[in-house]
């Protein structure tokens, strides 16, 4: 009798969990996302992170409306490499064509991160009509710029975070307030060998040059430099107040430490300055860290309240990952997926056509502001206040605290200058 | 003056590194390709000893530096000495164990910037107008007391001089009554040890990375070659050279040529004197 009742039990939960609105969807094929991501490295590590939630979410309400029948979104990722060195672009595209042919992916989100392997990889998305929306490392205006150049080919490239050109804005306008509120002059520009950095490095002295800052020198380190020193004596030596660093290896806490042990009267303000960026970053330094500035890229990865959803998505990474939302690349692309899966609904298909279509046509209040791409371009269109665009987000850490103090919009402190400098 | 405090440094960070490589082939003709991979290991150890076990930092570190020679002496024992005399086999075997280890760790979780162990002592003082942190100025003082040690103990101890007798020739000290298996495992041993001792000192200056070990391979493979592998005086010259070589580099060239100095060292040195300053032994084959 026992055993009859566990019977018809153990058969009604299996019809309830097949039947259900839940149940429907995941009996559905699922949908493919392929995910191409360093996954040793933050942007790659937060990037999945930050996917997985969005699904997470998104199946737990039943999935993907597809023309009426709800599919489950599954998430199929590779590990690039491409942010090791020494690692050749091949292996990204190797990653994506696998993620492609062999993991049958519908879409390419996430990567690949590093620009030279993402700019690598467009012909292969063009080649098989895979629709990517690129959310984390890539910065390089090389992108958007190509696909604006040939539409045509490579309509199916999105960005959903900030590019190299609008970060640079962003670091300009904190640089001048610095100068009006300090007096402020000479600039020291350091570097990671690798293409955005580079590229990024070269803008900043054009730009600083125009803005009539001194720049008293550019210093390019090779991907895994660990030591920093003659550098920052540089740096020392030419009196220069604010070193600008374009590096997102992990050894750049090497340079913040020793930054600190020399007490070298000059702000550190980072851009993919990845070791800054996460909340382990003040532990690693044993808190030689403090008034280190990191740029984000995006809101919601330091805390803020750019939107409503800010802090709900930002609590809800915490709880899931047991960590807070660590830096470039989280936030996007937890709302890569979410941009992604409207577009599908509204096209009703996952037909790769009718899926940019859609995309072009994105205006959603997301966790970093209002979003929506440039038709053209299909880069996501920044603005200093959140209901106008997506904005960026620059922190500073404060006490142990990642502090964010620009744009004003959503800042939650200011500039401090460290007690060695002070003026 | 900074090129000569700095260089100093790299210096003796380079000679750290490179000494228990040199040391291992010098004895048992053994080339160590999984000397990086030990470094790394040390480090991850002492982390989860000070941070995960909470133990006292001076304890960690022993216990850390025994159990990479230990580790050492295990890799020798089991894997190989099986392939000894075998040139391109002992590569391969260490080279894998290397890997294994290395990705291991990766594989493991351990990525990112967040595994650091806390430096000896605090504060910087200044030579003249330069900045130099007092965790530097210690590299350079125990580098020179690793360096005064090793010619201690190779020159008035029995075991030093018969690791000595095996490195000179290994019939010879054989017919004396030396153990040369058994040298292997300590000179391997030893060697692995102060692979472990070069992490400890290096490591608080950065973080612990598995990459961190494939470099650490190439500058100890630079040092050896351009000083003559088997000599350890050598490498001590060598990592002097290298290592001003590169801070000169980064004054004058920028600091994105530094990566060559090293690479560039090895083929110069294979095209021009490939024995090395000190490789006396490929030396006389040189010339026949």
């Amino acid at each position: 009798m026992k055993i009859k009742f566990l019977a018809i039990v153990t058969c009604f939960l299996a019809v309830f969990l097949f039947m259900g609105p839940g149940g429907k969807a995941l009996a559905q094929k699922p949908i493919i996302i392929g995910a191409p991501l360093s996954t040793a490295f933050l942007y790659g590590w937060s990037a999945e992170k930050g996917m997985k939630l969005a699904i997470e979410e998104i199946n737990s309400k039943g999935g993907v409306n597809v023309g009426g029948e709800k599919h489950p979104l599954k998430v199929e990722v590779i590990d690039t490499r491409d942010l090791e060195p020494g690692v050749p672009v091949s292996e990204a595209l190797l990653a994506v064509e696998k993620l492609i042919l062999d993991k049958k992916a519908d879409f390419i989100l996430g990567g690949p991160v590093r620009s030279e392997a993402a700019l690598a990889a467009m012909p292969l998305l063009s080649k098989y009509k895979k629709v990517s929306i690129l959310s984390t490392g890539v910065l390089t205006p090389a992108y958007h710029k190509t696909v604006a150049k040939e539409y045509d080919k490579y309509k199916y490239c999105f960005r959903i975070h900030g590019e190299a050109v609008n970060i640079v804005g962003e670091m300009f306008a904190n640089f001048n307030e610095l100068r009006t509120k300090y007096g402020f002059n000479n600039l020291f520009i350091i570097a990671q060998d690798v293409s955005h950095a580079r590229g990024a490095a070269k803008v900043m002295k054009s730009v600083a040059e125009k803005q009539k800052w001194n720049v008293t020198g550019v210093e390019i380190y090779p991907t895994g430099a660990s030591d920093f020193s003659m550098g920052l004596l540089k740096a020392r030596r030419t009196k220069s107040e604010i070193i600008n660093i374009w590096m997102d290896m992990p050894e750049s806490a090497i340079l913040l430490k020793q930054w600190y042990d020399m007490k070298l009267p000059a702000l550190p303000f980072g851009s993919t300055l990845a070791a800054a960026e996460q909340p382990g970053f003040w532990k690693a330094t044993d808190g030689k860290g403090e008034y280190t500035l990191a740029n984000v890229i995006n809101a919601g990865n330091a805390p803020s309240e750019a939107t409503p959803w800010t802090m709900k998505f930002y609590n809800a990474y915490a709880k899931r990952w047991g960590v807070e939302p660590e830096g470039l690349g989280t936030s996007s692309s937890y709302m890569a997926v979410y941009v992604l899966r409207d577009a599908i609904e509204r096209a009703g298909s996952l037909d790769s056509e009718k899926v940019v279509a859609e995309l072009e046509k994105t205006d959603i209040m997301g966790v970093y502001g209002r979003l929506r791409f440039d038709p053209k371009s299909h880069q996501v269109i920044p603005a200093k206040d959140p209901k106008d665009g997506v904005v960026g987000s620059i922190l500073q850490w404060q006490d142990g605290k990642r502090v964010v103090v620009y744009p004003k919009s959503i800042a939650k402190g200011t500039i401090m200058l460290p007690p060695w400098m002070k003026k | 003056m900074e090129i000569i405090i700095y260089g100093t440094i790299n210096s003796v960070a380079l000679a750290l590194m490179a000494l228990g490589f040199a040391l291992v082939y010098g004895i048992s003709r053994i080339p160590n390709f999984a000397h990086g991979a030990l470094y790394v290991i040390t480090g991850f150890i002492t982390w989860i000893f000070l941070r995960a076990l909470n133990l006292n930092y001076a304890f960690s570190i022993v216990l850390a530096i025994i159990i990479a020679g230990i580790i050492g002496a295990f890799i020798y024992q089991f894997i190989l000495i099986r392939v000894r005399g075998m040139s391109i086999s002992e590569i391969i075997a260490s080279y894998a164990i290397g890997l294994a280890i290395l990705e291991g760790f990766r594989w493991g979780g351990f990525k990112g910037m967040t595994y650091t162990l806390p430096v000896f002592i605090e504060g910087t003082f200044f030579i003249g107008d330069i900045p130099v942190d007092v965790h530097r100025t210690l590299v350079v003082i125990i580098g020179a007391g690793v360096v005064t040690f090793l010619w201690l103990f190779t020159r008035y101890t029995r075991l030093g001089l018969a690791l000595r007798g095996m490195a000179q020739d290994e019939r010879a000290a054989l017919m004396l009554g030396i153990d040369s298996d058994r040298m292997a495992v300590v000179a391997m041993a030893i060697g692995s040890m102060l692979s472990g001792l070069a992490a400890i000192v290096l490591l608080p200056l950065g973080n612990i990375v598995v990459e961190k070990g494939y470099d650490v391979l190439i500058q100890a493979i630079a040092v050896c070659i351009v000083g003559g592998l088997g000599s350890w005086v050598g490498a001590v010259l060598a990592a002097f050279i290298i290592g001003f070589a590169q801070i000169l580099t980064v004054v004058y060239l920028g600091a994105h040529f530094q990566m060559v100095v090293a690479l560039l060292a090895i083929i110069l040195t294979l095209i021009l004197r490939p024995s090395g300053l000190f490789g006396r032994q490929k030396e006389l084959e040189e010339r026949v």
